[in-house]
């Protein structure tokens, strides 16, 4: 591990059940232990199937096993499926130094869909995540994966964008031979460009006309 | 500012015990709902304008507003109502006076109408197996003739109308109901509302007179221990005989009316309106040497022409009302009135709270002094 | 992914602390495993149920918890090493087993594994089950590692076998679920002898003495059990020889300790003393790291176990010895709810006297802003097509309708979320597994004290199975006058959708004989009568017809299978869709009904066109709610 990686790194992948960061979570978790880190992955359960929030704690050192939950304040990286819950996460566990990637795509909670509450404009979010964050990026991780068949490819979207950020210490390769053994040959494909895509979507941050959401 | 929701509005209607069951709310939304004699809020409604608090008679009634917007003149509380004529009919029909409740009339003037166009189907109440009625809406003459017969409970007619008015195939629609209806149809029409109004659809309106309906199912259980066999007919007899007749295939029954009233429901005990006061026509029974003729009260230019075409065709006939039968009638409108405004007053406790009436107090002390 | 039975000693693979444990087990050669699926345990026999055939091994979801307990003692009674789990409400049922089994003793290896559930998070209660371990004098194992989940418990079974008892292993949600680093051991030769000793002295408690023996000689293998105890590899200490505050703590609040320290840099003044053996204690081991302080913090969730424990030890040490204790009694940690990593440093902070602050005051104002002005909570909500959804409305517009004041109480499943407002708020109480039909049998015989109001008693079909039959019989025996309604949504959803009796699956996918409840309930003399859950009209109607008849039990089963079991196999049964034209909105005649009372999450609201419309990534296609539009203007095809 290069020196200025910070011991231990606190990777919080968050979202909303059923959109899969558990399973991201577990790729990476998986994927940086073969690199020799010691993992700790916390998680929620419960209300995941539910329209629940669901947060995944990615806790990664060289030195001994971490935590399953990441201090108030201490969490280095936020890599977000849904905007309301990057926020959430942000200011439970944020500081001025945590750097944020998230989807921009909303998913309403029943009190939006009925029409009884409003979901908050993205400028509002973003200007949320930006006064509680060092750094943050945004990506239609969503709209990247509908293009590609199926809304459910937005996080494998995001892992690539996390791992193309440089953010986090693993590679592309390794994270990409790690998907070979974990998917069927039949999903493998389709995965691999959705994360590809991610990491090439990051490298250049599109910033979305918020009158479109 | 008024924090009430209409359904919440309407909900004290019939906590306290004024609803008539007319179904002027029913059939509207889904929130409602008619079910064995009840009227249940079925479901939570946010808004605080809506149709049912605003066309249920039981809520705001001014009568002498209401007056004015449907026959641009005052309200007359002596007499039986805004009139242009009154008079006794009958139908000519010997099918329907076989089948109906006194002479015919209504069933006749419907008959009538369905066949000119006028209407193409008619609200009505069938009393098919005797025991509870139910609202329908009907379109041909042998569906009209079978609903020939009063069956003194209240049912939630409007709600048919309701419905009905929403069917794009159905596009004139007769009406035929007690009191309490016809003023949840004035409602309607005086609230001036353009948008899912049945009253758009509404071109005649027949009122029935009306002392006080009874309670389904408490009445029909009742019965059904007095009399197990099969009921085809009721009537209420005038003064002073004082009891119902209930006629069965066999023979006839007869019930003392004070084993009846306790049936009443007791939102009848507040109704001033015993002619219906603001149908197009209004038919009630006949009495004394008139007794097998309708008394017949036209209010509107579409009734007397109703009316008058029908008797032109000679579906019906028609001759003047007794001296003696009018003056018994506007009697009876009149003491209506004042028992509703006692019971009103004996509620409340007060002259100045008269429920869901918009009354001058001077009016009521009159109607409580006589 | 992960791998359990993979034969590779000395790799490492990311398992979650449950399957840990489940290898922790194979690799002490286990042979029967058993369990009843509950939050947060079912992973256990849920990995292990996968690998079963592989490693020819018995797993099975039993029918309850005490069922899986027996069930798995059976096997140790004939030689073969078994393994049960279950959360700390499957303790609660096996209970009565279990105070008889630790007097009875087993033959080889047998662990039982409870994981609760602090905080209550997926469960009707929250309840630290160590005290059980006490009251039973039982030995306890708390992991506080993913690799001790494994270690411990293949170590479990040896010492089961060393004072041939049952042996107890308590985890919880953070240890359970939680994934981290494991070294895989080696994988045993699979023995193959089942064998019943029937010349050894029986296993009872009333055979050759009286309960008080029995429990004398668990008294004594306490002793030996505490002397194994003081060698154990899974109690150790970090810290100075003498440090100014003695942190004692096990299961979850060894991780969060080690971190507390590190975030204050106290390494070098505050020590750990980490407790794998929580029952009974070392008290040797402590007590030499006691006499080294005068002040200990006890980190433990839920109860105040260990602390109360390690007081009553000390009041053996040297007397006049000052010694402070803080944790729960003192006020430094919560004795209810989850402990977290923030309340432990707090607490080190606070007796350390260290100013510590988790975030800069400016950034924790910004924060606060932001949750009152932009966070909202997400609500809990039956699924898009969820059958539950369609029978809580037929038993809502029933139970109006029907006028009597009527009620429905509870039961544990996913159908438990009709306390709210997606299943109406239908629900009157919840409790334990079929406590729902015990209640409802017991209103409804209270007709002799005027009770007139129609009782109906939901379950779900698995909860049938666990609990409700015995409180059925009763019902039927005694005339009680009730509706119980069968959930029939063909699994046990909540907790992953398992198979149970009436599945014709097995854990381990094999076919096997399902049991109907139809005709069970025939057989019991019950009237029964079967609904379709999506039929809403002709399902009112029969719960109206239903609630009529009174003075005896009567069962209605409402039958539609779970929609996400179907959604894995089929495509939707309909395309749904909204025509704007005909629907009103938020006009007077409707007020979004289907989307505001009905409350499937697959109608939104579309504040553009102000209508309602279907969301494709959500909707189910089950094209109920063309039933519920008063505008028709929900077509499906």
């Amino acid at each position: 591990m290069r020196q200025e990686w910070k011991d231990p790194l606190n990777l919080i992948i968050t979202g909303v059940g059923g959109q899969g960061n558990i399973l991201i979570s577990r790729l990476i978790g998986e994927a940086m232990l073969e690199d020799g880190y010691w993992v700790t992955i916390g998680e929620t359960y419960g209300a995941s199937q539910r329209g629940g929030s669901v947060a995944s704690h990615v806790r990664v050192s060289k030195n001994t096993q971490q935590g399953p939950l990441t201090p108030e304040g201490q969490a280095d990286v936020i890599l977000g499926l849904e905007p309301v819950e990057s926020l959430r996460m942000l200011v439970t566990y944020g500081n001025s130094k945590t750097h944020v990637i998230t989807n921009i795509r909303p998913i309403h909670p029943m009190a939006v869909a009925i029409g009884e509450a409003e979901y908050p404009s993205l400028e509002m979010i973003k200007q949320g995540i930006g006064e509680l964050s060092h750094q943050a990026l945004y990506l239609d991780a969503s709209e990247i994966a509908i293009g590609l068949g199926s809304p459910l490819l937005a996080n494998m979207v995001m892992a690539g964008a996390l791992i193309g950020s440089g953010l986090i210490p693993l590679e592309g390769e390794r994270f990409e031979h790690h998907l070979q053994t974990s998917f069927h040959k039949d999903k493998l494909a389709l995965n691999l460009r959705a994360f590809r895509m991610g990491i090439n979507e990051i490298r250049k941050p599109v910033e979305v006309d918020p009158k479109k959401v | 500012m008024d924090t009430k929701t209409c359904q919440e509005v309407v909900a004290e209607v019939i906590r306290k015990d004024l609803c008539t069951l007319c179904g002027g709310c029913i059939g509207l939304c889904p929130y409602f709902i008619a079910h064995n004699g009840r009227i249940l809020l079925r479901d939570i409604c946010d808004l605080h304008q809506g149709r049912c608090s605003t066309f249920c008679p039981r809520i705001s009634l001014d009568l002498e507003e209401t007056n004015r917007a449907i026959f641009g003149v005052p309200y007359s509380w002596d007499g039986v109502g805004t009139n242009k004529a009154i008079f006794m009919a009958r139908s000519t029909n010997v099918n329907i006076t076989a089948r109906a409740q006194d002479a015919g009339t209504v069933t006749s003037l419907l008959c009538f109408a369905k066949d000119e166009g006028i209407i193409d189907s008619a609200v009505m109440t069938l009393f098919e197996d005797k025991s509870f009625p139910k609202g329908v809406v009907v379109s041909s003459r042998e569906e009209i003739l079978a609903c020939a017969g009063s069956s003194y409970m209240a049912t939630p007619v409007v709600e048919v109308l309701n419905r009905g008015a929403q069917e794009a195939d159905r596009k004139r629609i007769g009406f035929v109901g007690t009191p309490c209806q016809v003023l949840a149809l004035t409602k309607m029409r005086a609230s001036r509302l353009e948008e899912r109004n049945p009253i758009g659809k509404l071109e005649l309106v027949i009122g029935l007179f009306c002392t006080w309906a009874l309670s389904h199912p408490s009445f029909t259980q009742f019965l059904e221990r007095e009399i197990p066999d099969p009921i085809v007919k009721y009537d209420i007899p005038p003064h002073p005989a004082n009891v119902l007749h209930v006629y069965t295939e066999k023979k006839r029954m007869d019930i003392p009316l004070d084993k009846i009233l306790p049936f009443v429901r007791p939102a009848c005990w507040v109704c001033h309106d015993l002619t219906a006061e603001f149908a197009d026509i209004s038919v009630g029974s006949g009495r004394g040497k008139v007794s097998d003729w309708n008394t017949v009260i036209v209010r509107s230019s579409k009734g007397m022409e109703v009316v008058a075409r029908a008797e032109k065709k000679g579906l019906i006939e028609t001759r003047e009302i007794p001296k003696e039968n009018l003056s018994r009638l506007e009697r009876a409108s009149y003491n209506k009135k004042k028992r509703a405004f006692k019971n009103v007053v004996q509620k409340t406790g007060s002259v100045e709270d008269l429920l869901y009436f918009k009354v001058q107090t001077e009016i009521v002390h009159r109607l409580l002094a006589e | 992914m992960s791998d359990i039975a993979v034969n590779a000693p000395k790799t490492s693979q990311l398992l979650m602390g449950n399957e840990a444990i489940a290898r922790g087990a194979l690799e002490a050669g286990v042979g029967v495993a058993t369990a009843y699926p509950g939050n947060p345990s079912s992973e256990i026999i849920g990995t292990l149920a996968q690998v079963a055939k592989e490693l020819e091994i018995c797993v099975e979801w039993s029918i309850n918890e005490k069922v899986a307990l027996e069930v798995a003692a059976a096997a140790s009674f004939a030689n073969i090493r078994a393994l049960s789990a279950m959360k700390q409400n499957g303790l609660n049922v096996a209970l009565d087993f279990l105070a008889n089994l630790n007097l009875t003793g087993v033959s080889r290896g047998l662990v039982l594994v409870v994981c609760d559930d602090p905080g209550g998070i997926s469960s009707t209660n929250e309840q630290d089950s160590r005290h059980v371990a006490k009251v039973l004098d039982l030995p306890l194992l708390e992991p506080a590692t993913f690799q001790e989940a494994k270690d411990m418990t293949k170590w479990a079974f040896e010492l089961s076998e060393e004072i041939a008892n049952i042996c107890l292993i308590r985890s919880v949600t953070r240890i359970s679920h939680a994934r981290g680093n494991v070294v895989l051991g080696e994988l045993p030769l699979r023995e193959n002898h089942a064998r019943f000793d029937t010349s050894r002295k029986p296993y009872a408690s009333i055979a050759t003495a009286t309960p008080p023996a029995f429990h004398q000689r668990l008294h004594r293998d306490l002793s030996r059990i505490r002397e194994i105890y003081e060698e154990s590899p899974f109690n150790w200490y970090v810290g100075p020889q003498d440090p100014e505050l003695l942190i004692i703590t096990c299961g979850s609040g060894w991780l969060y300790s080690k971190e507390a320290v590190e975030i204050l840099s106290r390494q070098e003044s505050v020590g750990i003393l980490k407790i794998g053996t929580t029952w009974p204690l070392p008290k040797a081991f402590i007590s030499r790291h006691m006499l080294r302080t005068k002040k200990i913090l006890v980190i433990e969730e839920i109860d105040a176990f260990l602390e109360t424990n390690l007081k009553e030890l000390s009041v053996d040490l040297a007397p006049g010895r000052s010694l402070t204790f803080y944790g729960k009694a003192s006020g430094h940690l919560n004795p209810f709810g989850e402990i977290n990593p923030d309340i432990v440093i707090h607490a080190i902070a606070d007796i350390v006297k260290v100013n510590y602050v988790s975030k800069e005051v400016d950034y924790q104002k910004k924060c606060q802003r932001m949750i009152e002005e932009n966070i909202f909570r997400r609500e809990l909500q039956f699924c898009a097509g969820c059958p539950h959804r369609t029978t809580f409305w037929a038993i809502k517009d029933a139970l109006k309708m029907d006028g009597r004041d009527g009620f429905v109480v509870g039961d544990i499943g996913c159908y438990s979320m009709a306390l709210g407002s997606t299943g109406f708020s239908q629900i009157r109480t919840v409790h334990a597994m079929g406590s729902g039909i015990g209640i409802a049998s017991g209103l409804g015989k209270l007709n002799s004290f005027g009770f007139d109001q129609p009782v109906l008693a939901v379950c779900g079909d698995s909860t049938f199975f666990h609990a409700a039959i015995p409180a059925l019989i009763d019902a039927i025996h005694s005339q009680s006058d009730f509706l119980l309604v069968v959930l029939d949504n063909a699994g046990t959803a909540m907790t992953g959708f398992q198979p149970h009796p009436g599945i014709d699956m097995s854990a381990t996918g094999d076919a096997s004989l399902p049991i109907d409840i139809e005709k069970l309930c025939h057989a019991l003399g019950v009237a029964v009568v079967v609904t379709d859950a999506y039929d809403i009209k002709g399902t009112t109607q029969k719960f109206m017809d239903l609630l009529r008849i009174e003075g005896k039990p009567r069962v209605l089963i409402s039958r539609r299978e779970c929609n996400l079991i179907r959604a894995r196999r089929e495509k939707p049964l309909y395309k749904v869709q909204v025509n704007p034209e005909k629907c009103i909105g938020e006009a007077c005649g409707c007020e979004k009904f289907c989307i505001r009372v009905f409350k499937c999450p697959g109608l939104i609201w579309d504040k553009n066109t102000k209508k309602a419309k279907i969301d494709e990534a959500v909707c189910s296609g089950c094209g109920v709610c063309v039933e519920i539009c008063s505008q028709e203007a929900i077509v499906r095809e």
